[in-house]
């Protein structure tokens, strides 16, 4: 019998997909332009939610798109962190000349956490519990990447 | 024997080719409002379990179900999801109605929810990931990939239905004139229909023989939408659904059967079957579904039925190989008013899948809409009483067809 390796070197179709991310998370990322942090509240629970939501799981509620909304501060608590030597958001063998911290951040006043790097920490002084502070890009255009990270207060 | 299931109650969102004001679980969440609205005497906290499903990779977000979990309801539930291309409505509902046949302990509410936010995504690229399980079965016979170009460049689902148009054509001796004849039919039902897409209550059959072809004999004013959609039903007992509904809809037959698909062979490997209008799947899902429903006459039996039919053609053949017309009659039908809504046996009323079409949950509004019509409830309500009602979809790779027979009395026990 003989063998037949079958290369495919090109695709035949294309992918390209469009995300609506509708009128809640929109009302997020307009905040974020403006560097802040809007998040919206269940009537019912009183849970606030980053980012914020349609519909509340714990209670089953719907939150209404004209009201419940909380406009929060941009400090929060690192409630869980990892430190890893290798690139984010790229090909995974590379490594990087620091350690990064990446952590997840609950900030005041939401019931939420949100996770992002850590700057300016050196892994000896990270420490869960601990109080830290967004640091906006100079630029904000309405994306989650307007905000860098979270420095320590 | 299972516990006899009942219907009741079902829901739709608004339908339009893009909701860019919603993502998707947001949409789901529209349709759930909606089915539990004509229920008042129930809430969310009264479902027991949930079954979910849309089309694979179609809008490129894979398990959207956990992601909509808290949106549904069903955090903390029993939740599955089904998915079985075109189909997916329909193999959604049925699984509604096996989780409460079963007769599982705790569980005799389900609510079954089907969704698709075509907008967000490439329906070709979608439907090549359904083509993929017959592309690799070509593969280990030898034939390239390449070979699948033929059906893609016709336009995807087009590329095949339009073998079953000239088919179907050639065997009941049909006109253009004739398909675009059901499109009129259906559009001007949409019209009165409120969550439907495609509403063209001026439409005439010169309008549609205008349109240029995407592919002989199918032209543009002919094809289904792409909508973005959801719709919801729930199951339930017997016992409970007669407390939270005036009239429940009683399931009384299912099935879900697959022949051979058809048209990739036709490309290479030869196919089991000549004639992609014969449709075997569909003789003998409705021998299945009607049996199990006691119906011997379907003719005379069923007051009304929601056909699944992107193409008009199919509409035509659809309505013939369930039985409900004589073969090579159904145009005839479609001429002298008999499946119109004040019609003998009224089709497709809410303007079917030719005028609404949410691909991973068109084939579950088929006896969604169905079963609303029995209860009274539907967007373009039937004047008559119905008593039996059909809903039937199609899909799968090609050939899958699933049924739900439905009646306001329940199953007979003498069969």
């Amino acid at each position: 019998m003989s063998e037949k390796i079958i290369n495919i070197t090109k695709g035949l179709v294309r992918a390209e997909f469009n995300f609506w991310v509708g009128l809640y998370m929109d009302k997020f990322y307009d905040g974020l332009e403006q560097k802040k942090i809007v998040a919206n509240k269940c009537p019912k629970c009183g849970d606030v939610f980053v980012p914020p939501r349609k519909i509340c799981g714990k209670c089953n509620e719907t939150i209404a798109l004209d009201q419940n909304w909380v406009n929060l501060t941009d400090t929060g608590t690192l409630t869980n962190y990892t430190i890893t030597p290798y690139k984010i958001n790229e090909r995974g063998s590379r490594k990087v000349k620091k350690d990064q911290i990446i952590g997840m951040v609950q900030i005041d006043g939401s019931n939420t956490t949100i996770v992002y790097k850590l700057l300016k920490i050196e892994p000896a002084e990270i420490k869960t519990g601990m109080k830290v502070k967004i640091e906006w890009q100079e630029k904000t255009k309405g994306a989650p990447e307007d905000i860098k990270g979270f420095v320590k207060v | 024997m299972g516990r006899q299931v009942c219907v009741a109650s079902a829901g739709f969102c608004e339908h339009a080719s893009k909701r860019s004001d919603v993502n998707m679980p947001e949409l789901v969440s529209e349709a759930i409002a909606d089915c539990l609205a004509k229920v008042p005497s129930i809430g969310i906290e009264d479902i027991d379990a949930f079954v979910n499903g849309n089309m694979p990779a179609f809008e490129g977000a894979n398990m959207p179900e956990l992601w909509m979990t808290d949106w549904m309801g069903a955090r903390n539930k029993p939740l599955m999801r089904v998915t079985t291309g075109g189909t997916t409505g329909g193999s959604v509902a049925i699984a509604g109605y096996y989780s409460v046949t079963a007769g599982l302990p705790g569980i005799d509410t389900v609510l079954a929810v089907a969704f698709e936010q075509q907008s967000q995504g490439d329906t070709s690229v979608g439907l090549a990931s359904v083509a993929y399980g017959e592309i690799s079965c070509l593969n280990s016979l030898g034939i390239p990939l390449e070979q699948l170009s033929r059906l893609l460049s016709a336009g995807a689902a087009i590329g095949v239905a339009s073998y079953q148009a000239t088919n179907y054509m050639r065997r009941s001796n049909i006109t253009e004139e004739d398909l675009a004849r059901v499109v009129v039919h259906n559009r001007h039902n949409a019209a009165k229909n409120w969550y439907a897409h495609l509403k063209m209550p001026n439409l005439t059959i010169e309008d549609v023989l205008d349109t240029p072809y995407i592919s002989f004999p199918l032209r543009y004013g002919m094809v289904c939408p792409a909508s973005d959609g959801v719709c919801a039903m729930l199951f339930t007992t017997e016992e409970k659904a007669k407390d939270m509904a005036d009239i429940p809809v009683y399931v009384n037959g299912v099935a879900s059967v697959a022949n051979e698909t058809a048209i990739l062979g036709y490309d290479g490997a030869g196919a089991g079957q000549l004639d992609p209008s014969e449709q075997l799947g569909a003789r003998r899902s409705s021998e299945l579904a009607y049996g199990q429903a006691g119906i011997s006459f379907p003719r005379k039996e069923i007051d009304y039925a929601e056909v699944y039919s992107p193409f008009p053609n199919q509409e035509l053949m659809w309505v013939e190989r369930l039985g409900l017309f004589e073969e090579n009659t159904a145009t005839e039908m479609y001429k002298n008013g008999t499946t119109a809504i004040n019609g003998e046996l009224p089709i497709n009323c809410s303007g079917g899948v030719n005028s609404t079409n949410a691909i991973g949950a068109s084939a579950m509004e088929r006896p969604a809409e169905a079963a609303l019509q029995i209860m009274g409830k539907a967007g373009n309500q039937v004047p008559r009483t119905v008593h039996t009602s059909l809903g039937h979809g199609w899909g799968g790779a090609l050939n899958f067809v699933t049924l739900m027979v439905m009646s306001d009395e329940p199953q007979r026990k003498w069969r």
